[in-house]
């Protein structure tokens, strides 16, 4: 096999993707500007005029802001762990897989934090969290994980991109200039012999295996900022294996959701195939029973213990939150259930509306999970105005929400203008493989 | 489904009857179905004071862990002697079906020619409820203790006599005595021994911790005796030992500064990973100067062509 003309086949056949832009990506491209654009202007007021814009007061300090901090920094959680997982299996479907995930991982990593800071009503002070950081504080174990896991998802995510860019690079005479110094630049002089190939693999491995485990622990972080609180309905010992197991849940529910567009839109048949959504289904489904284990769980307990401030919190669920808790714990799992248990059930389509269902499933049982447990504190609130005791998202907030999913779609986009969303450092490296086992089997035969 | 269902005729027949059975067993239970339990007894107080008690309940016929006190029944308590009776005082029983009373120690009793002192409660009945009586005949019992350390041997003497009319003090034989010490709940059973000829001695145990002034109480007992009924008597010693309470340890994560293991947790964690990440830069620092040499060979060997 004649590897440099298979690299120039490949950088042939993905040069499209990567450097038209077609009239529907364009119009997508300005709805998503536009949204972020709206989100931007709701930004500057909340900063001008404080939180007094959004539906947080003093009883229900945190909305959806830390909904979706937590809902995309679980993403990432899973896309490292899955990332790094998928590094160990040498498959040839990985491939198609492999990028996407990444992708989803770093870039969940940088939306999900900006979040968190919206919730902050004294920006100003935000540096005294480094300055006077108090150790004991679950919050400065957070911010320390979360900067850790960023840094070591970014460094992973640029070791798994170097071999594409030296592809790039070498054979993108037809690019524009800036494109090819960009190349030149991020491909660090990367020539693909034998010494560099092994040290990045190394590298890339250890990386890996660093990434799953900095997921783990910042999972675990991450949950205890509410379990390790007494607050009825957070105060829990399961919390920590059940944020991993519902950010993994949503992790390979978007996964497939971004599988299914890219696929469509970018007419990818031939490397996203129906084999990646079966394995993505019936994974989907473990987790789903899993996750529904867990709730369950979660919830029976706090029933069956009967402590009066357990009750207030599940009487709230089931009064004010009857139809999101039917709707996040109820249909958020038994559809996808139903949908993927069932083999005849299991096509593209139905296994991505399974997707669907489960992200805003779990979208909507940590707005559970956040909101009735600020509504139900242990000291009644009384004689306050109704507005201070019930939360309810203001559109400033809701438009900071979309502006996070905007901002997500836009820059995964832009990501795939720069880099194939399939990696051909993969393609190589499998057919290099294959071509060495066949060497080695038929001299065996003729013997 | 159906056939099934008829395949098991009986099965379907008696599952239906079960059905129907559970609406017709659905009546309420009246007193008829409950046997009344009307227990009566004695108990002699460390004070001399002496306390009379009924226990009145109903117990369900049918489900014997179905028992219902009998509330508000006045019970009437005679000293009988002679064919004389003396009502000694009523109650009336409580929400658990307890009455009781308590006899002063000056309380003067009509005993039999064996001196035995006839103590009887009885409930006159209502419309609901038949009349219940019951006696029980006891003989009043001097119960001593004393606590006395002999030879650095701390010990509890017990002595139980009772006194005739003339004032003549008699030991008495094989009756059972328990030693106890108060504890927060309940009496502590630490000895237990029979009376002969009117005395019995225990060794006490050592380092038998008491409150903050080493005090405790040690009870002699003898209960539910055919002759005596329950009779008590109680002292306090300065024997105890008191361990000071030891000072409540403050949440370490709210103090100033985190503790020691958690800066050597997270420092580990935290140069465990940075080293990875250090690792990985000297790496791709690695990968850049082979192209660099690589790069130079080639161009040498170009230069020489």
């Amino acid at each position: 096999m004649n590897i440099e003309s298979r690299k120039r086949e490949l950088v042939k056949e993905f040069s499209p993707l990567l450097e038209k832009t077609t009239k529907v990506s364009k119009i997508w491209m300005g709805v998503l500007v536009a949204i972020i654009l709206v989100g931007v202007y709701a930004f500057f007021l909340q900063l001008f005029k404080g939180h007094e814009v959004t539906g947080m007061r003093d009883n229900v300090v945190w909305g959806v802001y830390i909904i979706n901090f937590i809902f995309f920094v679980c993403l990432s959680y899973s896309g490292a762990f899955i990332s790094g997982i998928l590094h160990f299996y040498k498959t040839p479907w990985k491939n198609s897989v492999s990028r996407i995930v990444e992708i989803i991982t770093v870039l969940s990593l940088i939306i999900g934090p900006i979040f968190i800071l919206l919730c902050i009503g004294r920006l100003d002070r935000l540096h005294y969290l480094f300055l006077y950081p108090r150790i004991q504080s679950p919050i400065t174990w957070d911010i320390i994980a979360i900067m850790t896991d960023l840094i070591g998802c970014f460094i992973y995510l640029y070791l798994t991109f170097i071999p594409d860019f030296a592809i790039l690079r070498d054979h993108s005479e037809n690019a524009p200039k800036w494109r090819q110094k960009v190349y030149k630049f991020l491909a660090i002089g990367y020539q693909d012999t034998p010494t560099q190939r092994e040290t990045l693999h190394k590298i890339t491995r250890t990386m890996s295996a660093m990434v799953i485990a900095l997921a783990i622990v910042a999972y675990t972080v991450l949950a205890w900022i509410f379990s390790l609180t007494l607050q009825p309905g957070w105060n829990s010992s399961i919390f920590a294996p059940y944020f991993i197991v519902a950010g993994l849940y949503s992790g390979i529910a978007v996964i497939i959701i971004a599988m299914y567009l890219i696929r469509k839109y970018y007419h990818l048949e031939h490397y996203i195939r129906k084999v990646h959504f079966m394995v993505g289904g019936v994974i989907l489904l473990i987790l789903s029973l899993l996750y529904g284990y867990f709730t369950f769980s979660e919830y029976f307990s706090r029933w069956f213990s009967h402590k009066i401030h357990d009750t207030n919190l599940l009487n709230t669920l089931f009064t004010r939150y009857f139809w999101q808790f039917v709707l996040a714990n109820y249909i958020g799992v038994l559809v996808p259930v139903v949908i993927l248990f069932f083999k005849k059930f299991r096509s593209i389509k139905s296994i991505t509306f399974a997707s669907v269902i489960a992200i805003l499933g779990l979208w909507l049982n940590r707005y559970l999970i956040v909101v009735p447990t600020l509504e139900t504190p242990y000291l009644p609130i009384q004689d306050t105005r109704e507005e201070f005791v019930h939360y309810t998202a203001t559109w400033v907030e809701w438009s900071l929400s979309f502006t996070g999913v905007a901002a997500f779609i836009l820059l995964f986009i832009l990501i795939m203008k720069l880099v194939p969303i399939i990696p051909m450092s993969g393609i190589i490296d499998y057919e290099r493989d294959n071509s060495k086992k066949k060497r080695t089997v038929n001299p065996k035969i003729t013997e | 489904m159906q056939r099934n269902i008829l395949k098991h005729s009986t099965i379907t027949c008696f599952l239906i009857a079960l059905l129907f059975n559970f609406s017709s067993k659905a009546q309420e239970t009246t007193v008829d179905d409950y046997k009344m339990s009307f227990s009566f007894k004695t108990t002699k107080k460390f004070d001399n004071t002496r306390v009379l008690e009924v226990n009145f309940i109903g117990k369900n016929r049918e489900d014997r862990k179905d028992k219902i006190p009998v509330f508000d029944a006045e019970i009437q308590f005679f000293n009988i002697a002679n064919g004389e009776e003396i009502l000694l005082g009523t109650a009336k029983t409580s929400n658990e079906g307890i009455a009781q009373i308590i006899l002063s120690e000056k309380q003067k009793y009509l005993t039999d020619e064996d001196g035995y002192i006839n103590l009887t409660a009885r409930f006159e009945g209502t419309d609901a409820l038949d009349a219940e009586e019951e006696e029980i005949l006891v003989r009043d019992l001097i119960l001593e203790l004393n606590l006395e350390e002999i030879d650095s041997v701390k010990t509890i003497f017990v002595k139980a006599y009772t006194i005739d009319s003339l004032g003549v003090e008699t030991p008495v034989e094989e009756v059972d005595v328990i030693i106890s010490i108060e504890g927060m709940l309940s009496k502590m059973k630490i000895k237990e021994g029979t009376i002969e000829n009117g005395e019995i001695e225990f060794e006490l145990l050592q380092n038998i911790p008491g409150d903050i002034d080493k005090n405790f109480t040690v009870y002699a007992q003898i209960l539910d005796n055919d002759e005596f009924g329950d009779v008590i008597q109680k002292k306090t010693v300065n024997w105890g030992t008191f361990d000071k309470i030891s000072s409540i340890e403050e949440n370490k994560l709210w103090s100033e500064a985190a503790p020691i293991w958690m800066y050597i947790v997270l420092t580990i964690l935290l140069v465990g990973v940075w080293a990875n990440f250090v690792y990985t830069g000297y790496n791709l620092f690695k990968i850049r100067k082979e192209t660099k040499v690589v790069e130079a060979k080639v161009n040498n060997e170009e230069e020489t062509v």
